[in-house]
């Protein structure tokens, strides 16, 4: 009985096997129309929260409506998770067919892994004089363009009023031609705008720097490339040579603003220290919301993410000119691509150009935040943004387009991730207070990116 | 038991020994898929350049030569001993003494046993984010309370000199696995030893130092182990916690962070598997010192010493 009972549950289960594998085959046959799809992985940058990620499955059911040869799909990923899972999908001969949203930093770290887009452009003598120029530069490598722009986020203060107000602080200006908006004034005001808890400001005799409830300015949520991107190095944000054969992180330029920045928060206390970003990370609270930081210098992603729902009055006004008296406002990007390894590259070009379209752009740029990288939308993006967001200086996110970062300060170089934590284990040290001195800092991180440079060319012809 | 097909004419013995491997199959078959082949691709990658997106060069020794220059690697792997050599005998000796407290007889003991167990069923990356806000100098819990007691407390997960020994501290919260081992290794210990012990005039001390101490020493030994390789292999903690950096300063730069760095960050997995093997080494090397010593101060029940 026992016998008959094992032979016949044996039997089931290799039925059930058999019937399975062929239910999956008959299921394949019997797909409408043969489509093909394309799977785009998000998780590299934006894209993955709720409401996004809802807004991208109603994008995918508008374009699957609409097109009988391709369908696409939104592989959601969580950001945490999006190396391990890109690379698993590769090292798997699983690629997916688009990657994006990608910032520049995520196009570097993965640069080896994109197709040239260029030999698509040509064969479909795509006109990319819509494009934004500095948008269509910033994917563009000396062997390879990685993508389409869809977006850019130039950099700016978003500034608190009603902190300028109850300080009786002016207002940064927003004329991009008021030479007196420096870094030194901006520091003079960020002081006067850091109140201890007995409501002493940072230029009082008196002032308790142990005690501080209200900084003046943070600007705590970029590397060290992005920090001193604007001081005006020659380099600009590129901590090497142009032949990315030597390193210089020591500039003068950038010894000088990560001193102003170590005086910040050491000595004048108007930036928080790493404690300070800490106890808001284990919060959870972004650095302007809780309403303690007068002046936060970031990008136009953080309009999504974090003006919303304000308890007090915000506006935004462009970055100091720095001490060579220039101005430069660093600025993110974002593209889709196409790994190299993918199948069905054709079609994702194909979705790659219907998300980059002038008819799309502003629906998928509102899902991620950015600006559309094509200028003939800027007048429908606007009318979007007002509604979005009201009572703001939208002059200001679009001229500051103009003083973009070049080198930018998140462009890929050789050993992009090795380097990058070097350059940040010496912000860190700053922020952490354990070394102040950026000349040592510097000199020490510079010391380190050579040999990481000198090791990579040594089998890198 | 029933045959399998075309086994009639085999021996019994011969026929439960198919019926053995065929129960064994499915567990052998995951286990060779998924951990011996991994670790022999992984071996093999040790002694290449492999980035994932091309195809593995060979370059023999030189990630292991490579390995030994690297400052980063002497840095990472003196933090984790560092680690180690604190945490370690700490959580050994914490959680042994809750064990032993927990083994008293009191009212309510069910339910304090499973408070002290409770933490270590919760997902590290939980465990993390919860400590994090706790260790937070403005506020967190933790300052407040020491500021009570008159101890101004430090930035922990913000200072160099101070992360370590805050995952420490949090480290000692998820003993409870420990505890319910030794809880068991105590409650194991024969009530006729305690009874001589009483009759000779042992004290409450003199019961515990030599009676319950030795009769737990296999216990003991197993959570060593245990706790020597899961020291050893401490990452999910220090990566949330850090973002992956392993900062502020590389203070908190553990091996297998600057491992997972490594692979899966510079993309270097042919380094990353060097980096693994010796990391297995090492453990393997700890490991075998713990036990050529066991016969020195483990204590089986039943065995005669030196046999």
């Amino acid at each position: 009985m026992k016998n008959k009972l094992f032979k016949l549950l044996a039997l089931f289960a290799l039925a059930s096997m058999v019937l399975t594998a062929c239910g999956g085959g008959a299921a394949t046959a019997a797909a409408p129309a043969e489509k093909v799809k394309v799977v785009i992985f998000v998780g590299m940058g934006t894209g993955t929260d709720p409401d996004q990620v809802e807004a991208q499955n109603k994008l995918a059911e508008k374009y699957n409506s609409t097109h009988d040869n391709i369908s696409i799909e939104f592989l959601i990923v969580p950001h945490e998770e999006y190396a391990t899972r890109y690379l698993a999908m590769l090292s798997g001969g699983n690629a997916p067919q688009l990657v994006g949203p990608n910032g520049i930093s995520s196009v570097a770290e993965f640069f080896d892994t994109w197709e040239d887009i260029t030999p698509y452009i040509t064969a479909d003598k795509l006109d990319l004089s819509d494009f934004y120029g500095p948008a269509v530069e910033l994917n563009t490598y000396p062997d390879k363009n990685t993508g389409l722009p869809l977006g850019l986020y130039p950099s700016y203060i978003y500034y608190n009023k009603d902190l300028f107000d109850a300080a009786g602080v002016d207002y940064p200006t927003h004329d991009f031609n008021d030479k007196s908006w420096t870094m030194d004034k901006l520091r003079e005001d960020a002081m006067k705008l850091t109140l201890d808890k007995n409501g002493k400001n940072a230029t009082d005799a008196d002032f308790d720097p142990a005690n501080i409830v209200q900084y003046g300015y943070d600007d705590s949520w970029d590397g060290m490339r992005g920090t001193l991107a604007d001081w005006g190095a020659e380099n600009v944000g590129r901590p090497t040579s142009a032949d990315y054969k030597t390193a210089v992180a020591d500039s003068p330029e950038w010894i000088q603003g990560l001193q102003w920045l170590s005086d910040g928060i050491w000595k004048d206390h108007f930036v928080g220290g790493l404690e300070v970003q800490t106890g808001r990370d284990s919060a959870g609270v972004d650095p302007f919301g809780p309403g303690t930081t007068a002046m936060f210098y970031s990008h136009t992603w953080f309009l999504g993410e974090g003006l919303h729902d304000l308890s007090f009055a915000a506006d935004i006004a462009p970055f100091p000119y720095n001490p060579k008296g220039e101005r430069i406002a660093r600025i993110d990007a974002d593209n889709f691509t196409i790994p190299k390894d993918a199948k069905n590259k054709q079609e994702a070009w194909e979705v790659m150009k219907w998300l980059t379209s002038p008819e799309i752009i502003v629906d998928v740029c509102r899902i991620y935040g950015c600006i559309p990288a094509r200028k003939s939308v800027q007048a429908t993006f606007l009318e979007q943004l007002k509604t979005d967001y009201p009572g703001i200086d939208y002059d200001v996110i679009f001229k500051s387009i103009d003083y973009l970062d070049k080198p930018n300060n998140e462009e890929w170089i050789p050993e992009w991730g090795k380097i990058e934590d070097a350059l940040n284990n010496g912000l860190s040290l700053v922020y952490s207070g354990e070394e102040k001195d950026a000349k040592k800092v510097l000199t020490d991180s510079n010391a380190e990116v050579q040999k990481i440079l000198d090791e990579y060319w040594a089998t890198h012809k | 038991m029933s045959s399998l097909p075309g086994t009639h004419r085999l021996s019994l013995a011969r026929r439960e020994a198919l019926w053995a491997y065929a129960f064994i199959a499915p567990w052998t078959i995951g286990f060779i898929i998924f951990t011996v082949g991994p670790m022999l691709a992984s071996l093999f990658f040790s002694f290449t350049d492999y980035n994932i997106i091309d195809a593995p060069r060979w370059i023999g020794l030189t990630n292991y030569i490579n390995l030994f220059h690297d400052d980063l690697f002497w840095h990472s792997l003196g933090i984790t001993f560092k680690f180690a050599a604190i945490a370690l005998p700490l959580g050994l000796v914490f959680s042994y003494l809750i064990a032993v407290l927990l083994n008293s007889k009191i009212s309510g003991i069910n339910i304090w046993r499973t408070v002290y167990f409770l933490p270590s069923v919760i997902a590290g990356v939980a465990v993390a984010l919860l400590w994090g806000r706790i260790f937070d100098p403005k506020f967190g819990i933790l300052n407040p309370l020491l500021e009570k007691i008159g101890i101004e407390g430090p930035g922990w997960l913000s200072d160099p000199h101070w992360a370590i020994s805050a995952l420490v501290i949090m480290s000692l919260w998820g003993v409870g696995g420990n505890v319910i081992i030794y809880l068991a290794g105590l409650q194991g210990v024969p009530t006729d030893l305690y009874d001589a012990a009483k009759v000779d005039g042992a004290t409450a001390w003199q019961r515990f130092r030599y009676v319950t101490l030795p009769m737990t020493t296999p216990v003991i030994f197993y959570n060593l182990v245990l706790g020597l390789i899961g020291t050893f292999q401490y990452f999910t903690e220090v990566y949330v916690l850090t973002n992956g950096t392993g900062n502020p300063a590389r203070s908190t730069l553990f091996y297998n962070l600057y491992l997972y760095q490594n692979a899966f960050k510079y993309f270097h997995m042919g380094y990353a598997s060097t980096m693994a093997w010796v990391l297995f080494i090492i453990v393997l090397g700890l490991t075998l010192l713990i036990f050529r010593s066991s016969d020195t101060w483990v204590f089986y029940e039943g065995q005669l010493r030196g046999k």
